[in-house]
């Protein structure tokens, strides 16, 4: 019982204090300009672009894809920040030289990132209403959250992996970069999974938004949750493996890093 | 039982330049070092840089991985116990990060605190105990990134103090602080001894370890080249008096040609801005001050003075006058 208490003391204490001690660069009005007018860019970017591409009717087609793929700031940025700043502030070593349970280290780190990251796809999707017309008459909305939280949940699994990477190499940025752009286009967020070649829709299948974005899709053109509750369950399948996998990294890497003296490198 | 006990203790280090054509290299870091530091022993660690002082410390701290030999701290190998290890163990780097900026210095205290599963109710009387005992009551609601150097370095011994170690690794802990500031940190070391923590310490500063230290290795390529009492070290150059030759300007050559001279056991030099202030170990004593001064005719000299060797005098000789 006194393990487990202590576990949730370090979940929680981990999330909201690693999140204020690390995100401290993110002043309000930076904040505010990633939260806000980020999604507002993405949104109108790609909306315009695919509408002029093919055919206004097909506006809540990346209205909704990109609503949904901005969780992956969060899930994907967030996430890595969370690992890699430990070693940006030096604290990585006396992070590792204490017994801390290393898989509520982890996972802890990526809770406030999930609330941050549903927070950016609820605001995307108000953009989506207020300024692109979008309709959301015919949706569950119950049902749109769940799926908002689960497709979240499962960016953050990838967010932890490539946070382990952090620990091995300096800059990890570039590969989020990588990643954050490769979402774009095999999550379906823009270009429809039948369009793309077959090897592409194998890798599409295999990331997180992939089955959340069609969720969204369905819900927004009225099915009910039932309709899309394989796809959730499978989104939420694809981000645990990832978290899983993190996991298992994030203790290997920390093996690596001690074995290389690579622990203290910035 | 001993608090440390290390046997012939190994730290390889792989490195590789080079893109296309890619060349390994070994950096030995730590070569063999064998010791043992008693219960309630406040140990010092000397050497020059690179002499695997630090390397050492994050082997026992189980921040890295030995490549050979073993270690234990508390009767806990520092690899397979590593966890064992750490809840018994706190250990602080000179310098200062390894804070977070943003957050108060209790904020940082109670997160450290739940990493070590201290419970609230511990941890909410001694978090204000740490800090009164550290010299920071009063400061512990200000944001770390406000704090002084100095008070950096006391809150990182909070924080190491925080589930009670029974041993502490001090490396270089008193580097960059103001004199103020490290005389008290000093006193914080002294009020750790008393309360029968191991300390293993590790510092440039000679006259530090003399004070503080019961025993002192001094380490240099990765071996302990000398083990003793900080008197017993002072023995290695008990036959030996210390000329010391203020000098403007003198050139690498001049200094070499004094170093080459016969009666000269060791020289090192201090360099400040406006001049360098030759240390010259000799079993001549004052005999020798006419040869040295003759050596460096045409130079121009401050004072010249002759006295007995220090600690650091030994150190100087055990190292080759490589300082």
């Amino acid at each position: 019982m006194r393990i487990f208490t202590n576990n949730l003391r370090l979940f929680w204490d981990g999330t909201l204090l690693s999140y204020r001690a690390l995100f401290h660069w993110l002043r309000p009005a930076q904040y505010v300009a990633s939260k806000v007018f980020m999604p507002l860019a993405q949104m109108f970017f790609f909306v315009f672009l695919g509408t002029f591409a093919t055919s206004a009717a097909n506006a809540g087609f990346y209205i909704i894809g990109n609503a949904i793929q901005i969780t992956a700031v969060s899930g994907i940025f967030g996430v890595t920040m969370s690992v890699g700043g430990e070693r940006e502030t030096g604290t990585l070593p006396y992070l590792f030289g204490t017994p801390a349970n290393r898989l509520v280290t982890f996972f802890g780190r990526a809770f406030m990132h999930v609330l941050d990251g549903m927070l950016g796809v609820v605001i995307a999707f108000g953009w989506g209403v207020i300024l692109l017309g979008l309709d959301l008459s015919h949706t569950n909305l119950a049902a749109l959250g769940l799926t908002i939280a689960v497709t979240t949940l499962s960016t953050c699994g990838l967010g932890l992996l490539m946070g382990c990477l952090s620990l091995i190499t300096v800059n990890v940025m570039f590969v989020n970069n990588f990643v954050y752009f490769l979402l774009l286009i095999f999550s379906g967020a823009n270009v429809p999974l039948a369009d793309l070649p077959n090897w592409m829709q194998v890798v599409s299948y295999a990331l997180p938004l992939t089955r959340g974005i069609a969720a969204a899709r369905s819900l927004v053109a009225g099915a009910p949750l039932a309709d899309v509750a394989p796809l959730l369950w499978a989104e939420l399948g694809v981000g645990l493996v990832y978290g899983l996998i993190g996991y298992f990294l994030f203790s290997w890497f920390e093996f690596e890093a001690k074995r290389r003296g690579t622990l203290e490198v910035f | 039982m001993n608090a440390i006990e290390i046997k012939q203790l190994q730290r390889i280090f792989k490195t590789h330049t080079g893109v296309i054509k890619r060349t390994a290299r070994e950096v030995r870091a730590v070569e063999d070092v064998s010791l043992e530091i008693q219960e309630g022993e406040l140990f010092g660690l000397l050497g020059p840089n690179g002499a695997g002082k630090t390397t050492t410390v994050k082997m026992l701290a189980t921040l890295l991985i030995p490549s050979a030999g073993s270690a234990s701290v508390k009767g806990f190998d520092v690899v397979k116990q590593a966890d064992e290890v750490r809840r018994r163990i706190g250990f602080i780097f000179g310098g200062e990060r390894g804070l977070y900026w943003r957050l108060t210095g209790i904020d940082n205290l109670r997160y450290f605190a739940s990493l070590y599963g201290i419970d609230p109710d511990v941890s909410k009387k001694r978090i204000p105990y740490l800090l009164e005992m550290v010299g920071l009551k009063g400061r512990g609601d200000e944001f770390v990134g406000g704090y002084s150097r100095g008070m950096k370095q006391r809150l990182h011994v909070a924080r190491t103090l925080l589930h009670d170690p029974d041993v502490l690794f001090l490396d270089e802990p008193t580097i960059g602080l103001d004199p103020v500031g490290a005389r008290d940190f000093r006193q914080v070391i002294l009020d750790l001894q008393s309360e029968k923590k191991s300390i293993l310490l590790t510092t440039h500063y000679m006259f530090e370890a003399d004070a503080l230290c019961d025993r002192i290795a001094v380490i240099d390529h990765g071996r302990i080249i000398a083990l003793d009492t900080p008197g017993g070290l002072k023995q290695h150059v008990a036959d030996l008096s210390v000329v010391e030759v203020e000098t403007f300007g003198a050139s690498e050559a001049i200094i070499g040609g004094l170093r080459a001279l016969p009666f000269v056991d060791a020289l090192s030099v201090e360099e400040t801005e406006k001049h360098q202030l030759l240390l010259v170990q000799t079993k001549r004593g004052a005999e020798a001050v006419p040869d040295i001064l003759a050596a460096l005719d045409g130079q121009r000299l401050g004072r010249v003075i002759v006295r007995e060797p220090t600690l650091e005098d030994a150190y100087i000789r055990l190292v080759g006058g490589a300082v």
